[in-house]
């Protein structure tokens, strides 16, 4: 029965579909080339283009099986579309781009002087897609329910209808994006019901709360899009009819699994995705049918992560800072991205500024690129005059054992492996013995989190809001790190142990304030300290390259319209872009 | 008569031939090459260049020459099948035929060794090996993939064996009061040749494919070249989609010319482990074409048919197998070989 | 009787064994799934502390039992027929997840499978039976094939077939893009066929040769026995030597080998699986392995494990029956 309905629908589908593409077929020579004026659609969540009953098939990073898992409080397998897609946070930041962002469920956002308390403002006449209203209660429950309610709200009120106030008991002017941008709303009627849910975790052993609860069916979101179907290998979405922005343009979604990149690019050059954001060496190879347009948006840099501090328990001649340097000046970063990244990574900031969004933020005299190219006698005479000496087989050394580094990536994250085998080769050039392995990636996170490595290729996570403050903080600053041997907390990702008391100071001080000028200061102190002791030596802003079609559906984020970071996978702000898609309508 | 088995002799060296000059260009390409070229991990040339008089086989995307990797591949490749070949082989004869030959507590235990290692996954296995050793080197693998894939060939010899043992041959050699280890070794083995060797060069294509397997999981030999490794990159690197052949094809077909090799000296060593089965084909065809010419004059005869006897240990589903005595004198004979 | 008893106790042990070593190879494996899945989410964003505090949850915490308590667990839950609840696919039951793929690997795998023993012992008996003509000329290629890689062989099908000509399809078991799961109807049954075929054609060319050569060995064994050329001799008929006396004798080894793959297409066929993105069993447990998903790898080995060992049973009793000879003498 239920197969047999499902089926009418896709026909339906299929015959839209067909007089679609025909009409499509018709025009092709005009679509080309004028995707930007018609998408100049600035901030607001209404769609673009033109009904379409054409599928678009999505492909989010997901591998098969798909399980159905709609509940976005269990971050092991919750689907793509349920953060962002049906569940919206109160406003959608923008992480390419050092612009205000776009309001989703609240309108408006106030500080109070000295960071204790947030007023937000909130849309009315909202529905959730069961037909109930939303509501400030709903806010106030999503942000203080068992499992979602964060260590540092001291409370959550719903001042009226449209409007709740956060507080806290520290200025918290650095967690506006976690509280405004990355929570995500849920209906308080339906959740509520499944607090005390019971289920099983990993051993067994009973699990009760919201974590517990699949939310398999119907789930009830704020969202653009509901589910549909669900199966092992995709699950479909059908648009929201009472959608805040108005009902989507796109009548259908559906969310692939695919279990490899090269099949996920062989789909793409066929022209069966419509939207994907994944690694493709050569872009153009896809681009060059004219179905889609392509964007490439780094903001994640890839380093070498270096366990530095001895004092925490830190082993092996890393541990140095001349070597470190030594390392950081015999890396040839244009080869890297040339070779390893096939030439679409970006420059990256030794200061971990994102270059282009967070220039502002660069102190005076601090470089902001990194040095492209290697400088094998620089790195010579750091070592020199930190009394290495080159051995017969011309490794420097002390004491006649020459410096070995073992510098592990993990097996099959090819980019990264291609950077180690370069920087191998590289550091030999510059007289450092460095020698390139790849290990399990249950063994990388491993190395990591409990800091037994030497050098590691690995990533930072960019900064959500053009402010490179949590990358200080988290990744830098000894609250933030444990020592070797303990693994790192929530929330901690100082892998390389680094613990400087100034930087750790001025890092404090910027976190109480938002006050520009007194962060500059702050960020001042602890760039310098970054670029002098390189805990991290920066390689390249890796590439995150999304491709779109263009030839069918318009109002995708572009170069020309960046009103969104455009990943497929990116939460929530795929659901922003998922309210836009329209139709070329041609 | 003899022009036809001059011919078939003429095959026979035809193909023994092929397979000692694919295996041992391979080998000598493995030894000689990595020579001439240059490092094959020398990322100074450009990038993905096709093949041409500077790099006969192109670059890849790291700039690495693919003929050097294809050299320093063959050493690695060889090194890991050949290492893991004969621990395997070795293996199987002490799990497979010394259980099937010795009954008991013996067989009992090799072969509860041997089930289990058949019935564990073995990739997983290898996974957990070598997320425990700090470096994966070429021996390291080889020894992994040699230890995994000794069971099943163990298996195939063990029933073999366990059929073999209760040959008139082996009661008379037992009876005469030769030890376990002699009879084996020279009334049991000979027999088990053909589909001993056809188990180790099998097994060595077989260590050859699952390091290439491994690689393409990402759990290769570190810090080596194999054509696995060179795989992998290959298909780490967009080697296909980028329309870069040069570098996707030829490992490829490194291993399947090996392995042809492999199979072709392995037809050879069969038939000179067995004089017989060179001279029997032979005499099978004239047999059939005198009966073909006969036909008629024998066909009278047929109501006398023999209840077949049993061959190489092979069970006939004929119950009158169950008495295999008139046969015995035939396979004294195989004792002699 | 006590063939079968002994035979029996021996499985027993062996699947104990086993067991125990499933439930051991997991807990040794480095790193533990709280750090892979983390690892796996920073890479492709922020990660916000009540994300990890819900991750822990459903982790649960597991310091405070001994390895021996957890083994006594285990056996309790396996008892019950309970897998356990995978990680990454919370919160499905192993159970359901094995249910869910064996059928596709059986019936892709199995099927692949029996097509490649038919072809290679049909295809070898020929050979051998043909020893010395033409046909030997053949054996070469046919080994070659089987000498190919895996990965090497479905990455170069699916780029001529299925990218540059588009002949088929590149994922699934079915038109992921059409269907919203199975379903009983011929278009979907067809769309099944449909999306074996490349997959399968991996399988047989990469296992075809094998059993080819093996049996071509064996045959030609076999055809230099004595009873062969007095069964000649008496003027049976070739065709009746062929099957009756030659292949089937012939046959045997390869039928034990049989067995044991028979056993393993329960385990699918991880590189095929991976590169089609086809929802088999092999697939499931290279995500388990990689997650650290211990369940879902436990289920995934136990499974294996039993398929296997019954395999090996079967073919026990068979040979047991056909071959009196290998349970005589028990002594």
């Amino acid at each position: 029965m239920i197969r047999g309905k499902i089926r009418g629908r896709w026909l339906t589908a299929a015959a839209a579909l067909t007089s679609v593409t025909l009409l499509a077929a018709g025009c092709s020579g005009a679509s080309e080339g004028n995707e930007g004026p018609e998408d100049g659609g600035g901030s607001s969540a209404s769609a673009e283009g033109a009904a379409t009953e054409r599928e678009l098939v999505i492909w989010a990073g997901s591998q098969t099986p798909i399980t159905a898992n709609f509940n976005p409080y269990n971050p092991a397998s919750v689907l793509h579309l349920a953060n962002g897609g049906i569940y919206e946070p109160l406003f959608v930041y923008n992480k390419i781009a050092d612009e205000p962002p776009t309001p989703m469920l609240g309108l408006e956002s106030e500080w109070n002087a000295d960071g204790t308390e947030l007023t937000v403002t909130l849309r009315e006449g909202v529905q959730w897609n069961d037909g109930e209203p939303f509501t400030a209660d709903d806010v106030v429950y999503s942000f203080t329910n068992d499992t979602a309610k964060p260590p540092y709200l001291e409370d959550a009120v719903a001042s009226d209808d449209a409007t709740v106030v956060f507080s806290f008991d520290d200025p918290q002017f650095t967690n506006e994006f976690a509280i405004l941008g990355s929570t995500l709303i849920v209906p308080e009627h339906v959740f509520a019901e499944h607090e005390k849910d019971k289920g099983e975790d990993v051993d067994g052993n009973a699990l009760s709360g919201l974590v517990a609860w699949p939310n398999a069916e119907a789930p009830v979101g704020t969202g653009p899009y509901m589910v549909d179907t669900t199966s092992d290998a995709a699950y479909t979405a059908k648009a929201n009819p009472t959608y805040w922005g108005g009902e989507p343009k796109v009548a259908s979604l559906r969310y692939i699994g695919i279990d490899s990149n090269q099949s996920a690019e062989d789909l793409l050059t066929t022209g069966q995705i419509d939207w994907a954001t994944m690694f493709v060496p050569q872009p153009d190879r896809i681009t060059s049918s004219g179905v889609y347009g392509y964007w490439n948006t780094p903001k994640d840099p890839t380093v070498l992560y270096t366990c530095a501090n001895a004092d925490r328990g830190c082993e092996g001649e890393q541990t140095d800072v001349a070597v470190r340097q030594a390392l950081n000046l015999a890396v040839d970063r244009g080869a890297i991205d040339e070779k390893a990244f096939v030439g679409l990574a970006e420059t990256v900031s030794p200061t971990y500024a994102l270059l282009g969004r967070d220039d502002k933020w660069i102190a005076e005299g601090m470089p902001a690129e990194a040095a492209q190219t290697a400088d094998a006698a620089a790195a010579a005479s750091v070592l020199e005059d930190a009394g290495y000496t080159k051995d017969a087989d011309g490794f420097y050394g002390k004491d006649g054992a020459a410096i070995e580094l073992t510098l592990a990536s993990p097996d099959g994250w090819t980019d990264y492996n291609n950077a180690a085998k370069l920087i191998e080769e590289q550091a030999r050039e510059a007289g450092l013995k460095v020698v390139a392995t790849t290990i399990s990636e249950a063994e990388y996170g491993d190395q990591r989190f409990s800091g037994k490595f030497e050098l590691l290729v690995g990533g930072v996570v960019g900064t959500s809001i053009a402010d490179p403050y949590q990358i200080y903080r988290d990744w830098f600053t000894g609250d933030f790190t444990q020592d070797v041997g303990t693994q790192l907390g929530s929330g901690e990702w100082n892998f390389s142990r680094y613990d400087d008391p100034e930087v750790n100071e001025a890092v404090a001080k910027a976190g109480q304030t938002n006050d520009e000028a007194v962060k500059k200061e702050a960020y001042a102190v602890v760039q310098e300290h970054l670029v002098e002791d390189v805990p991290f030596i920066p390689l390249v802003v890796n590439a995150t390259q999304t491709f779109y079609n263009t030839k069918d559906y318009a109002g995708w984020p572009t170069e020309e319209n960046p009103y969104a970071f455009p990943p497929a996978w990116e939460n929530p702000s795929s659901g922003l872009v998922l309210g836009k898609v329209g139709g070329t309508g041609q | 008569m003899a022009d036809r088995r001059t011919r078939s002799a003429l095959t026979w060296s035809g193909k023994l031939i092929t397979g000692v000059v694919f295996l041992g260009a391979i080998v000598l390409f493995a030894l000689i090459a990595p020579l001439l070229t240059q490092d094959p991990r020398d990322s100074d040339n450009p990038a993905m260049l096709p093949p041409g008089p500077d790099h006969l086989l192109g670059t890849t995307s790291l700039g690495y020459d693919v003929l050097a990797q294809l050299a320093e591949g063959a050493r690695g490749s060889l090194i890991v099948g050949v290492t893991a070949g004969l621990v395997a082989i070795v293996l199987a004869l002490v799990f497979g035929v010394v259980a099937g030959y010795l009954r008991g507590w013996t067989d009992e235990v090799l072969s509860l060794v041997t089930g289990i290692m058949l019935v564990i996954p073995g990739l997983p296995l290898m996974i957990v090996i070598a997320s425990y050793l700090e470096v994966r080197s070429l021996w390291v693998v080889a020894l992994i993939l040699g230890v995994t894939a000794f069971a099943g060939p163990a298996v195939v010899l063990r029933s073999q064996a366990r059929s073999l043992r209760v040959r008139d041959y082996v009661a008379a050699a037992q009876v005469a009061g030769e030890r376990a280890p002699r009879v084996i070794l020279v009334e049991v083995l000979p027999n088990l040749l053909p589909l001993l060797a056809a188990q180790f060069l099998f097994a060595i294509l077989i260590a050859i494919l699952g390091e290439a397997g491994l690689s393409y999981l990402g759990l290769g030999p570190n810090g080596s070249i194999t054509w696995g490794t060179m795989l992998n990159d290959a298909q780490g690197g967009g080697a296909l989609t980028r329309g870069a052949w040069w570098w996707f094809v030829p490992p490829g077909l490194m291993i399947a010319l090996f392995g042809c090799g492999l199979s072709l000296v392995n037809f050879a060593i069969d038939e000179v482990v067995n004089p017989k089965l060179r001279l029997a084909p032979a005499a099978a065809k004239r047999v059939r074409k005198a009966r073909r010419s006969g036909r008629d004059k024998l066909g009278a005869a047929r109501d006398h048919e023999p209840a077949p006897s049993t061959a190489a240990g092979e069970p006939s589903t004929s119950r009158s197998a169950e008495e295999p005595r008139d046969g015995a004198a035939d396979q004294k004979e195989r004792v002699d070989v | 009787m006590t063939f079968y008893l002994r035979r029996l106790a021996f499985y027993a042990i062996t699947l104990w064994a086993a067991i125990s070593l499933n439930f051991l190879i997991p807990r040794m494996l480095p790193g533990d799934p709280f750090t892979i899945l983390l690892a796996k989410l920073q890479r492709s964003g922020g990660v916000t502390p009540s994300v990890e505090n819900s991750i822990r949850l459903l982790l649960g915490a597991v310091e405070d039992q001994t390895l021996w308590e957890q083994y006594v667990h285990y056996w309790g839950n396996l008892v019950r027929g309970d897998l356990g609840v995978s990680v990454t696919q919370f919160p499905t039951p192993v159970t359901e997840l094995i249910a869910g793929a064996l059928p596709w690997t059986i019936g892709l795998v199995g099927t692949a499978t029996v097509i490649s023993f038919v072809l290679g012992i049909g295809l070898g008996a020929f050979a051998g039976w043909k020893r010395g003509t033409w046909v030997d000329s053949l054996i070469p290629s046919t080994t070659m094939m089987q000498s190919l890689p895996y990965f090497w062989v479905a990455l170069l099908l699916i780029f001529v077939f299925s990218v540059t000509l588009g002949w088929f399809p590149i994922i699934g078991a079915y038109d992921v893009f059409e269907f919203n799961g199975p379903e009983w109807s011929w278009a979907f049954v067809g769309s099944v066929l449909y999306h074996a075929f490349l997959p399968a054609l991996t399988i047989v060319i990469s296992s075809v040769g094998g059993w080819l050569l093996g049996m071509r060995n064996m045959m030609v064994a076999t055809l230099s026995e004595d009873y062969i050329t007095t069964a000649e001799a008496k003027g049976l008929r070739p065709r009746r030597i062929f099957m009756t006396y030659a292949t089937r004798n012939a046959a045997m080894p390869s039928l034990a080998g049989f067995g044991v793959s028979l056993g393993f297409v329960v385990a699918g066929s991880l590189v095929m699986e991976q590169v089609f993105t086809y929802p088999g069993v092999g697939k499931l447990m290279i995500q388990a392995v990689r997650n650290n998903d211990y369940a879902l790898m436990q289920g995934v080995f136990l499974v294996i494990t039993v398929a296997v060992l019954a395999a090996l049973f079967i073919m026990d009793l068979i040979y047991g029956f056909i071959d009196p000879r290998t349970r005589s003498n028990n002594g």
